[in-house]
C-alpha cells in the first residue's frame, strides 16, 4: 500500500509539474528547482504556519526553491543539522545561537521571527506572580536548562535568587495545577494556552516586559552559506517573509492549513488558534510594520547583547547579519 | 475447555479486574491534579480518537518491528562471531556493552544528522534497545548444554559444526526466546523515544504533544495503548517459545567459559586495556568515516583537551565528578532493590504458581508503560528526593530479572525434581537445593544486562524529574551546545556501566567457584 501511495504521489507531482510547466511556458521548464531544508525548532504546529503558507502558496517555488521543512523535537537540537549542511537554515534563538557560537559554530542570525521573547512566568490567580519581585519566597518549576534565564531575570530586576526555590520539571503545566510549584518558567505560547484550553485561569508575566530583551525564533545560517549560497538564502527568507505576512492577514486560514497539513500530529483547533493569536504580538511590532517581517535595528541588537552578557554569553554585533533581509526587503 | 484451563482463565480475569480497580482508585485519589487519568476517561478518549491513535500506532509498530528484526539479527550475528572465534568473546561483548550504554540524548541527534528525515533514527534506536538483551542470554544459552551431550557428539565422531547445530543451538533456544520476549516491549519503547529526534508522526510524537497540552486523558491513553502493544508482543513471543520448546531440559550444569591461564588479574587488566584501545579506535574511525562535524561529534582528543589540558579543565572535571557521584548514590540502591525484588518474586511464583496469573500481567504492565509517562507520577507519589529515583531504577531493573529468574527456575533438571518429589521433599527444599542453583546462571545474566538498564533509568529520571546528576547534566549541555561536556558525560556513563558489569561478572565467578565449580571448568 505504501509503495502505491508513494508512486501515486510522485505521479501526481509529475502530472502537476507538467501542467505547471505548460501554464508557465518555457520558464517553468527551464527553471531548475534547488532543494534545501529548513530545520524547525519543535514539532509541527501553528508555531511555523508562515512556512507552511510559503510552501502551499508557492512563494518558494516561484523563486526556484523547494524547501523541506524538518520537524524538531525534545531530542532534536537545531544546531547540528545546520552546521553539517543537512539544513540550509535553522530556527534557533539568540541565546542558543550565542552558546553554539561560543562552542565554535560559525553561525550568523539572518532574520528574527520573534521580536519579543516569549519566555514568561505563569502562575495561578490566587497566588499570582505579576512582577519579578513576587517570585521571592515561591517555588518555581522549570527545566534546569533554563537556570541562566531565571538568573538574568533576577539580576535585571533586583530579585534575590536565593529566595526562589527551583524545582526541576519538564515543559508540563501539571506540577503548577497539582500545587507542587507556585509558578512556572515557560513560553507564553505553550503552557498558559494548555491551561486556557483546559479551562484553568492563569496569570502570565511576560519577561520581555521586565527587561529580558532577547530575539527568539531566529533564522540562523552558517558563514559558509552566507558567502556561497546567497541566492538560496534570499529566496528562502523572501518566502518566509511573504508567508508570515499572509499568516498575519488571516490567522484562521493559517490554522486550518496547519491542521490540514498535519492530520497525524494530534493538533486540536482550539489550542492552535489560541497559539496563533498569542504569537502575533511577539512577531509583529512598529519596527516590523515600518521595515518588514524579520527586521532588527542596531538598538535592539545592543539590548540583546546586554541580556546575553548577563546570561554569560559575550557576543558582538557581528553575530547579526542583515544583508539577506536587506536584499529581501530592498 | 478443561477445568484447569477454566480455572486459569478465571484467575487471569480476576487479575485484570484487580488492576483496573486499583487504577480507578488511584485516579480518584489524585483527581484534579492532572497527573493520572482513570479507566473511563481513557476509554472515552480512545473511542473518540481511534483513527488518529490507529495511524500513529501503525507507524510506530512498523519502526519497532524493523528495529526488533535488525537488533535481534545483529545479536545473533554477534553471538555467531563469538561462537566461531571464542578468543573474541570478551572484546565483542565489551563493544556490544559500550554501544548499548550510549545515552539516547547523544545518539539521537547524531543519528538524525546521519539519516536525515525519515524513520532511520527510530528504527536504529529500537534496534539498539533490543540487541543487547538478546545477545547476553544467547551467549549464556550456547554454553547451557550438559557436558554429556558434548561427550556423546565426540563419541559419535561428530565435528564442531554438527555439535554447534545439534547441541548448542538447541540448548540456546529457550535463552533466545527469553531474550526475544524482553526485546519485544523494548523495541516499541525504543521506537517511541526515537521519535523525539524530529519525527512527524507516531505514538512518541502524540505523547509529547499530549503532555505539553496538559491533556492527561490523551497522555494515559497513549501510554496504555503502548503498554498493551508491548504486552501483546511479549505474550506472542512467549507463546511461540512454548511451541518451540520441547519439555523440561535434562540436566542443567553446563560446560563453561575457558579457564583463565596464568595470572587472572593480569590477564583481565590486559584484556581491559585492549578493549579500551579498540573502543577508542572505533569511536574515532566511525566519526571520521562519516565525516561528522567536530562541533557536536567530539573525538577522544577533544575530550582529552576538555578534561586535561584546556584552561578550565579542573572545573570541568569537578562538575563531571559532582554529577557522577549524585547519580551513583541513586542507581546502586535502585539496582539492587530491583534485582532482589525480581528474584524473590520469581521464587514466590514457583512456590505459589496460581499467583502468576495475577502478578505477571501487573509486572509486565508496570514495565511496559513508557517511563516518560510514569516518572512524573512516581515522583508525585514519592517526592523529588532519592526515593522516587530509586523506585524508577528498581522498576526498570526488576522486570528483566523476574523474566530471567522464572526462566532459570524452570531449568532445574526434571529427574532431580522428580527424585525429590518421590522422597516427599517440601517445595521449599526443592527450591533451595535444585531450583535456585539452576536459576543462578540466568539470574547473573539478568544482573549483568540490568546494569545498563539501571543506568538508563536513572539518567532518564534525573533528566525528567529530579534535575540532578548525569541525566540532568547531559540534557542541559545538549541544549547549550556544550558537546564537550555531553561526550565527557557519555564516557562516564559507558565506562561506569562497563565497570558495574565487570563487577557483577567477577561476583558471578566468585559465587560459582563456591556453589557450582563445574560452571567454571574448561
Amino acid at each position: 500500500m505504501t509503495r502505491f501511495d508513494i508512486s501515486r504521489r510522485h505521479l501526481m507531482q509529475m502530472g502537476l509539474g507538467g501542467v505547471g510547466a505548460m501554464a508557465l511556458g518555457a520558464r517553468g521548464v527551464m527553471a531548475q528547482e534547488t532543494s534545501v531544508a529548513l530545520q524547525l525548532s519543535w514539532l509541527h504546529s501553528v508555531q511555523f504556519a508562515g512556512s507552511y503558507i510559503a510552501d502551499e502558496r508557492g512563494f518558494w517555488a516561484d523563486r526556484g526553491l523547494s524547501v523541506r521543512l524538518d520537524a524538531g523535537g525534545p531530542n532534536a537540537p537545531v544546531e547540528p543539522p545546520v552546521v553539517t549542511g543537512n539544513a540550509l537554515v535553522g530556527i534557533s534563538a539568540a541565546d542558543y545561537t550565542a552558546s553554539a557560537v561560543q562552542e565554535g559554530a560559525p553561525f550568523r542570525i539572518i532574520g528574527v521571527a520573534m521580536q519579543n521573547n516569549p519566555f514568561a512566568i505563569a502562575s495561578l490567580p490566587d497566588n499570582p506572580v505579576n512582577e519579578p519581585k513576587d517570585m521571592e519566597g515561591k517555588r518555581i518549576g522549570m527545566p534546569l536548562a533554563n537556570m541562566p534565564v531565571l538568573q538574568t531575570l533576577a539580576t535585571l530586576n533586583d530579585v534575590d535568587i536565593d529566595r526562589i526555590e527551583v524545582i526541576p520539571t519538564q515543559y508540563d503545566a501539571a506540577p503548577l495545577v497539582a500545587g507542587q510549584v507556585d509558578c512556572l518558567l515557560c513560553w507564553s505560547t505553550d503552557l498558559p494556552i494548555a491551561m486556557y484550553v483546559q479551562g484553568i485561569d492563569s496569570v502570565t508575566m511576560l519577561m520581555a516586559d521586565f527587561g529580558y530583551t532577547l530575539h527568539s525564533q531566529t533564522y540562523i545560517a552558517t558563514e559558509d552559506s552566507l558567502a556561497n549560497r546567497r541566492a538560496d538564502l534570499v529566496a528562502l527568507m523572501a518566502g518566509e517573509v511573504m508567508g508570515w505576512e499572509e499568516y498575519r492577514r488571516d490567522l484562521d486560514a493559517a490554522t486550518d492549513l496547519t491542521l490540514a497539513r498535519f492530520p497525524d500530529a494530534g493538533l486540536d483547533r482550539p489550542t492552535q488558534i489560541e497559539q496563533a493569536r498569542r504569537q502575533v504580538p511577539l512577531m509583529f511590532s512598529d519596527l516590523t510594520d515600518a521595515n518588514g517581517f524579520g527586521w532588527w535595528t542596531d538598538d535592539t541588537v545592543a539590548r540583546n547583547i546586554e541580556t546575553l552578557a548577563l546570561l554569560g554569553m559575550p557576543v558582538d554585533a557581528a553575530l547579526w547579519d542583515r544583508s539577506i533581509l536587506e536584499e529581501v526587503h530592498g | 475447555m478443561t477445568a484447569q484451563a477454566r480455572h486459569d482463565l478465571a484467575r487471569q480475569a480476576l487479575g485484570v479486574l484487580a488492576v483496573l480497580l486499583l487504577w480507578h482508585l488511584a485516579a480518584q485519589a489524585v483527581l484534579g491534579s492532572y497527573m493520572l487519568s482513570g479507566p473511563v476517561a481513557v476509554a472515552t478518549y480512545l473511542a473518540e480518537h481511534h483513527a488518529l491513535i490507529g495511524r500513529a500506532l501503525w507507524v510506530t509498530v512498523q519502526n519497532a518491528g524493523w528495529g526488533f528484526l535488525a537488533g535481534n539479527l545483529a545479536a545473533i550475528l554477534l553471538v555467531l562471531v563469538v561462537a566461531l572465534l571464542p578468543r573474541m568473546r570478551v572484546i565483542v561483548a565489551a563493544i556490544a556493552l559500550v554501544v548499548f550504554c550510549l545515552p539516547l540524548v547523544a545518539t539521537g541527534p547524531v543519528l538524525r544528522v546521519l539519516y536525515g528525515p525519515g524513520p532511520g533514527p527510530q528504527i536504529t534506536l529500537a534496534a539498539l534497545s533490543v540487541y543487547y538483551t538478546t545477545f547476553i542470554p544467547l551467549l549464556v544459552g550456547l554454553r547451557a548444554a550438559p557436558a554429556s551431550w558434548f561427550d556423546l557428539m565426540r563419541l559419535y565422531g561428530r565435528g564442531a559444526w554438527t555439535t554447534f547445530v545439534q547441541v548448542r543451538l538447541m540448548a540456546a533456544l529457550p535463552y533466545l526466546m527469553a531474550g526475544l520476549q524482553i526485546a519485544a516491549p523494548a523495541a516499541f519503547l525504543g521506537a517511541m523515544v526515537g521519535e523525539f529526534t524530529g519525527a512527524e508522526r507516531g505514538m512518541g510524537v502524540l505523547s509529547i504533544r499530549a503532555m505539553r497540552a496538559l491533556d492527561v486523558d490523551a497522555t494515559w491513553a497513549i501510554a496504555l495503548v503502548a503498554a498493551a502493544v508491548s504486552m501483546l508482543a511479549y505474550g506472542a513471543v512467549g507463546a511461540l517459545a512454548r511451541r518451540l520448546s520441547h519439555g523440561r531440559p535434562d540436566i542443567l550444569m553446563a560446560t563453561a567459559p575457558e579457564r583463565a591461564r596464568g595470572n587472572a588479574m593480569l590477564r583481565g587488566a590486559g584484556l581491559a586495556g585492549v578493549t579500551l584501545l579498540v573502543v577508542l579506535a572505533l569511536w574515532w574511525v566511525a566519526m571520521e568515516a562519516f565525516d561528522l562535524s567536530r562541533f557536536f561529534a567530539k573525538r577522544p582528543d577533544d575530550l582529552w583537551r576538555f578534561l586535561v589540558t584546556a584552561p578550565g579543565a579542573e572545573g570541568n572535571r569537578a562538575a563531571l565528578w559532582a554529577a557522577s557521584s549524585q547519580t551513583l548514590v541513586q542507581v546502586v540502591p535502585g539496582y539492587l532493590a530491583g534485582l532482589a525484588l525480581g528474584a524473590v518474586l520469581a521464587m514466590v511464583l514457583v512456590l505459589v504458581p496460581w499467583l502468576a496469573g495475577a502478578v505477571l500481567p501487573l509486572a509486565i504492565a508496570l514495565r511496559s508503560v513508557p517511563i516518560v509517562t510514569t516518572a512524573p507520577l512516581i515522583v508525585l507519589a514519592l517526592g523529588r528526593g532519592s526515593a522516587g529515583t530509586i523506585t524508577i531504577v528498581a522498576v526498570m531493573t526488576f522486570f528483566p530479572a523476574l523474566v530471567a529468574c522464572i526462566q532459570g527456575l524452570r531449568q532445574a533438571p526434571g529427574q532431580a525434581l522428580d527424585m525429590m518429589r518421590i522422597y516427599a521433599t517440601s517445595p521449599l527444599m526443592r527450591l533451595w537445593h535444585a531450583q535456585i542453583p539452576a536459576m543462578l546462571p540466568a539470574f547473573f545474566a539478568a544482573a549483568r544486562m540490568s546494569v545498563p538498564a539501571a543506568v538508563l533509568a536513572v539518567t532518564v529520571a534525573e533528566w525528567l524529574a529530579t534535575g540532578r546528576g548525569l541525566g540532568a547534566l547531559m540534557a542541559m549541555t545538549a541544549s547549550t551546545s556544550n558537546y564537550n561536556m555531553l561526550w565527557a558525560a557519555i564516557v562516564v556513563v559507558a565506562a561506569g556501566s562497563c565497570l558495574g558489569y565487570a563487577l557483577v561478572a567477577w561476583l558471578e565467578r566468585a559465587v560459582f567457584s563456591r556453589v557450582a565449580p563445574e560452571q567454571l571448568r574448561g
